[in-house]
């Protein structure tokens, strides 16, 4: 047990000094605002997680790097069940076409909220 | 913070004379460099199999950004958890046995990654408090059904409060802190320890080049020791 231990310690730090991911995404405070979202699902958590997606889109924009993955279609969801269908299906096809492997998800998501063809 | 750096230097000293078995990325994980490699991921809601209730969540919400970062496309968890709920799918223990290609087919999904939690243990001995996290990652293509990549993530993370200089203090204060330390920080963490064994995807600078990086083949058998 005690070698199996080191053995882990030694490779987190061996492979920490050698992997540092380059994608250029900004994720803000995702988690942070998620999970306060999940634990306490008020309307007050649900607008700070929405906003925390608007930050990330914005975010991206004026360092003009691509969206992370997932967050238009999660922005999207939200709006579209909290109403605002316009806007969600507009969040929704912006995931679409940034990440065009997404299409067959997005299409799934439609289908789900009755949202219409894509 | 000192202690990281002490670590560090004593992790590269012992791994430079200590013989582990070690394999490339490449020599570990083929299937991530040939046509069978994934670029949009599934993950699977965690499967909790430790004592703690919350880690759950914990996972969920942290998972996105360091697989992401890596270089996949990730969908939301949240989203697929609803998805999955609509089908009847209330538990990922369900999803297990079932063959990976209707994930390519309903979601259009080139991998679809399991994590199953381990151990999520905190505990606090007198001054020092920590949190010993354990997950395995078992990645499979949607195409073919087999396992493309795995991988075994254990870590312990010190929750031990700043000294105030007053042993009871530093007590009392110990015990609060492990008790409200906020864990996502430390969730996200151990996500990221994983993926560094992760072969970059195509979104990130380094697809392609990372073949010949080391990683654990210890710990990529280990993340299959829980299985059957």
């Amino acid at each position: 047990m005690k070698i199996y231990t080191t053995a882990i310690l030694v490779f987190v730090l061996y492979l920490t000094g050698c992997a540092t991911p380059n994608t250029g995404y900004y994720w803000e405070n995702y988690s942070g605002t998620l999970y306060s979202y999940k634990q306490n699902p008020t309307p007050e958590n649900r607008s700070k997680h929405i906003s925390e997606l608007r930050k990330i889109i914005k975010k991206a924009e004026s360092k003009s790097s691509r969206v992370p993955p997932g967050v238009h279609a999660e922005l999207g969801y939200m709006l579209a069940i909290d109403g605002d269908k316009a806007a969600g299906t507009s969040e929704l096809s912006k995931e679409a076409s940034t990440y065009p492997e997404s299409k067959t998800f997005i299409e799934r998501i439609y289908i789900m909220l009755g949202l219409g063809e894509q | 913070m000192k202690n990281i750096f002490y670590i560090i230097a004593v992790g590269y000293f012992v791994a430079s004379c200590s013989g582990l078995p070690v394999q490339t990325k490449l020599e570990a994980y083929p299937a991530m460099y040939d046509d069978r490699k994934p670029l949009s991921v599934l993950v699977i809601p965690a499967i909790n199999n430790s004592t703690a209730a919350e880690a759950t969540d914990y996972f969920n919400v942290t998972i996105t950004e360091p697989l992401s970062n890596v270089g996949y496309y990730t969908m939301p968890v949240e989203i697929v958890k609803d998805i999955f709920l609509k089908e009847g799918i209330v538990d990922s223990t369900m999803i297990k046995g079932l063959p990976t290609t209707i994930f390519k087919k309903n979601f259009g999904a080139d991998a679809v990654l399991f994590v199953t939690i381990n151990k999520w243990d905190k505990q606090y001995i007198v001054l020092a408090g920590n949190v010993t996290v354990s997950m395995d990652y078992v990645m499979l293509s949607t195409e073919t059904s087999e396992i493309i990549w795995q991988y075994s993530a254990t870590q312990t993370i010190d929750t031990t409060a700043e000294s105030s200089g007053f042993i009871i203090a530093d007590l009392i204060s110990t015990a609060i802190t492990t008790a409200t330390t906020d864990y996502v920080p430390i969730a996200k963490q151990a996500n990221y320890q994983a993926f560094y064994a992760l072969p970059h995807g195509g979104y990130s600078d380094q697809h392609g080049l990372d073949g010949d990086q080391g990683i654990s083949t210890t710990l990529k058998d280990a993340a299959l020791d829980d299985e059957r």
